[in-house]
């Protein structure tokens, strides 16, 4: 699900389009909190694309979260 | 006389967002009887890694009517606000404009457009800004958050960017909603379709979760998607994964 990437960063393996693997992700993750609703991306509301601590880059997102 | 206000990079990871920030500073302009204040624009910025941003680099902007004798007091406000609320490693950036004065609109148009699509530097900012008399200040941090502020008023006076901040709370029956009824109620410019169809008067919309408008044509527009169902809607309203590149 993740690479880990310089500075021991995680970075989302399946790019910015892949709903439900962002779904996954988040569904047992202790980290996951909502990001405000306009910067919600998917109707899943507990998914990484709408975590306040995804850090979108070009391609993909970086996990910001401590425990992530 | 019409201003435009755009804030930029005023959060971090467990601050309020910089949406929120806006929307208090819109109702606080009416509260204060100095005018009148429309809906927030979220305006999606260039995602870069030389890019400094908290998590999605977008600015949020909102048009207000006010009187001209409040101006001054306005941008004192909201300087000072962005000095009160902005959260701690942010880099917040303000930009004040007032449409009518501005020389060259195009320029501003096309800075909001660049910003979507290259790394611009705060100088070019401050250059743009002071050529055409628009208010530009940065408030803490880097003050890097000046370039998107800048980039909301021009992207918001394109008239074709953004998402609306919030959700439109339509009334339903049997899940549906007749379009005249919904532009009425949200004051739309219309229903379109992802195709750019504008709907009809008498047709109907099947309503999903937390549905949300886009600014195109100076205006917002509810957005929906064919629907193939045999029920008596052919439409229904665009999730948010199909709005994602307004």
């Amino acid at each position: 699900m993740w690479d880990i990437v310089e500075q021991g960063r995680k970075l989302f393996r399946h790019g910015r389009e892949d709903f439900q693997a962002a779904v996954q992700a988040a569904s047992d993750c202790p980290a996951f909190r909502e990001d405000v609703e306009e910067e919600w991306v998917t109707d899943e509301a507990r998914s990484c694309y709408n975590c306040r601590f995804r850090r979108w880059t070009p391609d993909s997102f970086l996990c910001q979260a401590a425990a992530g | 006389m019409k201003v435009l206000i755009c804030i930029d990079d005023t959060d971090n990871l467990e601050s309020r967002g910089t949406g929120d920030l806006a929307e208090q500073l819109a109702t606080e302009i009416e509260e204060r009887n100095w005018g009148r204040s429309e809906f927030v624009t979220r305006h999606q910025l260039l995602v870069h890694p030389d890019v400094p941003y908290t998590s999605h680099n977008s600015s949020m902007c909102f048009a207000a009517e006010i009187g001209e004798q409040y101006l001054p007091a306005l941008v004192e406000r909201a300087k000072a606000f962005l000095v009160e609320e902005s959260a701690e490693g942010s880099d917040p950036g303000l930009a004040v404009a007032v449409p009518d004065n501005l020389s060259d609109t195009a320029l501003l148009v096309d800075f909001g457009r660049r910003a979507k699509r290259e790394v611009l530097r705060k100088q070019d900012a401050y250059d743009l800004a002071a050529a055409q008399g628009i208010h530009l200040s940065e408030h803490g941090g880097t003050g890097h958050g000046v370039i998107g502020a800048l980039a909301g008023i021009g992207l918001r006076m394109s008239g074709n960017d953004g998402r609306i901040k919030g959700w439109l709370e339509i009334p339903t029956r049997d899940g549906m909603a007749r379009v005249a009824d919904i532009v009425e109620q949200f004051q739309l410019g219309g229903v379109r379709s992802m195709t750019g169809d504008l709907l009809e008067e008498n047709d109907l919309v099947a309503v999903g979760e937390k549905p949300k408008a886009v600014y195109l044509d100076g205006k917002p527009f509810l957005m929906v998607s064919p629907l193939t169902d045999a029920g008596p809607a052919r439409w229904k309203t665009s999730c948010r994964r199909e709005l994602k590149k307004y």
